[in-house]
């Protein structure tokens, strides 16, 4: 039986071994305070940004970015994925395109997002939507062709009778876990592109605050950044997981 | 109350493949039985002989190539929920709870949910899985799969039942129990049933009519009526001699086979 707190130490060694490492670097290298600074100044500096609300401002608009082109892309990647993973015409179309655009890294589109988009919201959520989009279409298109073959047999003698009921009644369900595991990835994708997306005209986000700490020589703000953007992903990621368990019937 | 069993009629049916070389493979030769609604129907056969691909064209998942099959006078033209249908591998709804699979054609057949629930609940009762209705099937032994299978296709009350080797990936024992449940069930829903086996054994026990298939392709080598009461037993002296009159039939179909092959590798 694996407990909750079986799940949560290996994470708290890990982070205490960092810090660890962290403190050694810094006090054999000699580095400047502005180059390394030490986890206390970081953890000083943690504090200062969410006593004054800074800190909190940065993280919601980073992730209200991320839900909305994960939205946006869940609602595209999910009836593309569908039809792909259905129509091997709708596949033979469709799977080259995916295919050329998927090893673009969301970086390569900023010149054009902010062409198309100014220096807007739009832009942003659009580099985000650029990351989040191929985990979900591959995952989608996956499940829906795994599905046990027998399984669709079992519907059309149990009295699906046409495409569209064995779809909702037998395709989608068990397609349904390879969906969400492909959920689960492009937030984790999207999440990771913040900084990519919040390089360019910023004003608020936890990539505009790494950006920022770099240019006004402040790296422990910098660290704090990085530092928050590694907890919120294991917990975002952590509540997908919880949601998987419990469409996981294997 | 209950839905009439059909009859099945299937005249000169045959089947080729195409392979992906291109190559045609014959799995049906032409094919003609006929099957009194009611009857319990077991077709044997060495592997590869198109039992299964019979048992697949009559449930209507694949098109015959030649001749044509009727079931209640009616050509068949796709899967239907009148014609029910087991797998070996139990193919249950792995998403949905123990009493919502066996509700599932049900509420394709438009029952309210109360009667829904209470015509499952019956069978699964009947299957003595009751107490498991909310479980999933993952949950489950292979046999109470199998069992929830069979509540989940009796429970459609369709007029005939197609088996595919249902259990084949049960343990002898497991199998047994099965195979007693199923005939109990068989008796009270009289339904026509057309079971896939590889046992000689199990479609001794279970079938009023045995027929044998010969080796790829498949014809119907012989059509036996078996003349026992239920319940059967595998000591009593006249099953044994029906068990040693399909052995000897299939010992010539298997022995082709062999030459078939051993042909084979010598060509190479």
């Amino acid at each position: 039986m694996i407990t909750g707190a079986d799940r949560v130490l290996p994470y708290i060694y890990a982070f205490i071994a960092i810090v660890l490492v962290w403190q050694i670097v810094v006090v054999f290298s000699g580095a400047h305070v502005a180059i390394l600074p030490p986890p206390s100044l970081a953890a000083k500096t943690f504090l200062e940004l969410v006593s004054n609300g800074e800190l909190f401002r940065h993280i919601s608009a980073s992730l209200s970015r991320v839900i909305i082109a994960w939205l946006i892309g869940a609602a595209i990647a999910v009836p593309m994925g569908l039809a792909m993973g259905r129509s091997a015409a709708v596949e033979r179309i469709l799977d080259p395109v995916v295919e050329l655009f998927r090893p673009i890294s969301p970086l390569a589109w900023i010149p054009l997002a902010i062409l198309w988009f100014g220096i807007s919201e739009a832009g942003k959520i659009f580099i985000i939507f650029i990351a989040t989009f191929f985990p979900i279409v591959l995952n989608t298109v996956s499940g829906v062709k795994n599905v046990d073959p027998v399984l669709i047999r079992a519907g059309q003698v149990l009295g699906c009778n046409d495409d569209a009921t064995l779809f909702l009644k037998v395709i989608l369900p068990a397609a349904l876990p390879s969906i969400i595991v492909g959920f689960r990835i492009s937030f984790g994708t999207g999440w990771a592109a913040i900084i990519a997306a919040e390089l360019v005209a910023a004003q608020s986000g936890l990539g505009y605050m790494i950006a920022d700490g770099m240019e006004i020589l402040r790296s422990d703000m910098v660290l704090v950044g990085m530092v928050v953007i590694g907890i919120l992903g294991v917990l975002i990621d952590t509540v997908f997981r919880i949601i998987l368990r419990h469409y996981s019937w294997t | 109350m209950s839905t009439k069993a059909k009859p099945v009629e299937i005249r000169n049916l045959e089947m080729t493949f195409v392979t992906k070389q291109g190559e045609n493979v014959r799995a049906l030769e032409p094919i003609n039985l006929e099957i009194a609604p009611g009857e319990f129907v077991a077709l044997v056969g060495p592997s590869g002989c198109g039992k299964s691909t019979l048992l697949n064209i009559l449930a209507g998942f694949i098109k015959p190539t030649g001749g044509e099959a009727l079931i209640g006078a009616e050509p068949i033209i796709r899967p239907d929920i009148d014609h029910g249908m087991v797998f070996q591998d139990y193919a249950l709804f792995p998403w949905l709870s123990v009493i919502n699979n066996v509700a599932f054609g049900l509420e394709r057949k438009r029952f309210a949910k109360a009667v829904r629930t209470k015509i499952a609940l019956e069978f699964l009762e009947l299957v003595g899985l009751r107490d498991f209705a909310q479980k999933r099937p993952s949950e489950l032994s292979g046999g109470m799969k199998q069992r929830v299978a069979i509540a989940r296709v009796f429970a459609t009350d369709p007029s005939i039942i197609f088996m595919d080797e249902p259990f084949g990936a049960l343990d002898a024992l497991t199998r047994r129990f099965l195979q007693h449940q199923l005939l109990e069930i068989w008796q009270k829903h009289k339904k026509t049933i057309i079971f896939v086996t590889h046992s000689v054994q199990e479609a001794i026990y279970l079938a009023n009519r045995i027929v044998v298939m010969t080796a790829r392709p498949g014809r119907v080598k012989s059509d036996q009526q078996i003349d026992l009461s239920y319940p059967r037993e595998f000591t009593q002296e006249k099953f044994r001699t029906y068990e040693k009159l399909i052995y000897d039939q299939l010992d010539e179909e298997l022995a082709k086979t062999f030459d078939f092959e051993s042909k084979g590798v010598f060509r190479e």
